[in-house]
């Protein structure tokens, strides 16, 4: 699966993912806290800046955000069919600045960046006894390990049924799905504890 | 958490991502294709349970912020949290919790296939439908300054399908409970 980083060395590649974690969270509570058309505006100009110095090529830099700006589009139509277009402007702006600072988070941060920070900011919970950080890397790489397995095990009961002349039904199809990836549940769990990787867990 | 339940959430995390990777599925009956990956999230509460199911979904919701496009049609990153619909989105790890905590409570393996699969129908349909549009409707009307009353006509138009997955999701429960049974029962 290819992830949404995009190499380069532009200033938001080199700060660090924690300052971009937190420039977002700060970035999207001054978006709320204000109403201004004239800062809002300023707002979505300067993340648009800060998206194109990414370096993505500009028809993939817009594909990228297609969906979701068609949504707020959308959203802001209805909008102003019903209020002025002052305030049906407020939301699509606001929106449309945290969507270009978001996605420009998100191309400038490795995976490895993301999940070493997550693992990091998870570290002080271990002592309530909730999470264990490590844990959190675990799961997502056998996420991401099992996926393929998962779509290939779907191709081949897709492929059972159509050999056998049957109707192709979700029952039919995603119960056995389930029941087949989850059974090897206890096998994953005794290859990862004989492997001693979880030093807590039991 | 013990192994085995790290094993199983990522393993149905695994689940809800492949189903976003699958084409839409066609029901025979209704022209319009459902898109799985929602089902999915029912699945968890109902499969796993409360804990583990909401986990599940978290787990996925990480994948997407992470930058990984796991979201059906190759969707992915942080951006996706700034669409009017993210209250759909967060709405899903309640979704799942609820249904997963209703499940636990009033399904377990002494019941008649019927009361079964009723029951799990109430319970995807709390959780998928109530839950999520509570958070999803909400998130609508604030953040995308819809207001209440045009959030909530707005969403009415795709509750027809989510009553449609949570009678799959149902189905799929009741044949994972005599398959596989997983759910916690705590009477």
């Amino acid at each position: 699966m290819q992830s949404l980083y995009v190499e380069g060395n532009s200033v938001m590649h080199r700060i660090s993912p924690r300052l971009k974690l937190l420039s977002l969270a700060a970035f999207s509570i001054a978006l709320f806290v204000t109403g201004n058309l004239v800062l809002l505006s300023i707002a979505a100009l300067l993340a648009a800046i800060v998206y194109r110095m990414v370096g993505l090529p500009l028809r993939d830099g817009l594909r990228r955000l297609r969906p979701i700006f068609l949504t707020i589009a959308v959203v802001a139509l209805f909008n102003l069919i019903f209020h002025p277009w002052q305030e049906a402007l407020v939301p699509l702006l606001r929106l449309t600045a945290l969507m270009l600072f978001a996605a420009t988070v998100t191309a400038t941060t490795s995976i490895t960046a993301f999940i070493d920070e997550v693992t990091a900011l998870a570290r002080p919970l271990e002592r309530t006894g909730w999470v264990q950080a490590d844990d959190i890397g675990l799961a997502l790489g056998l996420v991401l390990r099992f996926v393929p397995e998962i779509v290939g095990r779907y191709q081949a009961i897709r492929e059972a049924h159509i050999a056998r002349g049957l109707k192709i039904r979700p029952t039919t199809l995603l119960a056995p799905l389930i029941i087949l990836t989850l059974k090897d549940a206890d096998n994953i769990a005794a290859a990862i504890d004989a492997r001693g990787i979880r030093r807590h867990g039991s | 958490m013990s192994t085995r339940d790290l094993v199983l959430t990522a393993l149905f995390a695994a689940i809800i991502v492949a189903l976003g990777l699958l084409p839409p599925i066609f029901l025979g009956f209704i022209p319009v294709p459902i898109t799985a990956q929602s089902l999915g999230v029912m699945m968890a509460g109902v499969v796993l349970g409360a804990r583990r199911g909401a986990i599940a979904v978290l787990i996925v919701l990480l994948l997407v912020a992470i930058g990984l496009p796991v979201l059906s049609g190759g969707r992915g990153g942080l951006a996706i949290f700034a669409s009017p619909t993210a209250g759909f989105l967060i709405g899903w790890i309640f979704a799942a919790f609820v249904t997963g905590y209703l499940s636990e409570r009033l399904v377990n393996d002494q019941q008649s296939a019927l009361v079964q699969t009723v029951s799990f129908f109430l319970t995807a349909m709390a959780g998928g439908i109530v839950v999520l549009y509570a958070f999803g409707i909400t998130y609508l009307a604030t953040v995308a300054g819809l207001g209440f009353t045009k959030a909530f006509v707005g969403s009415m138009a795709f509750i027809p399908g989510d009553v449609i997955k949570a009678f799959v999701a149902a189905l799929l429960g009741r044949a994972v409970m005599v398959g596989y049974p997983l759910l916690p029962v705590r009477a």
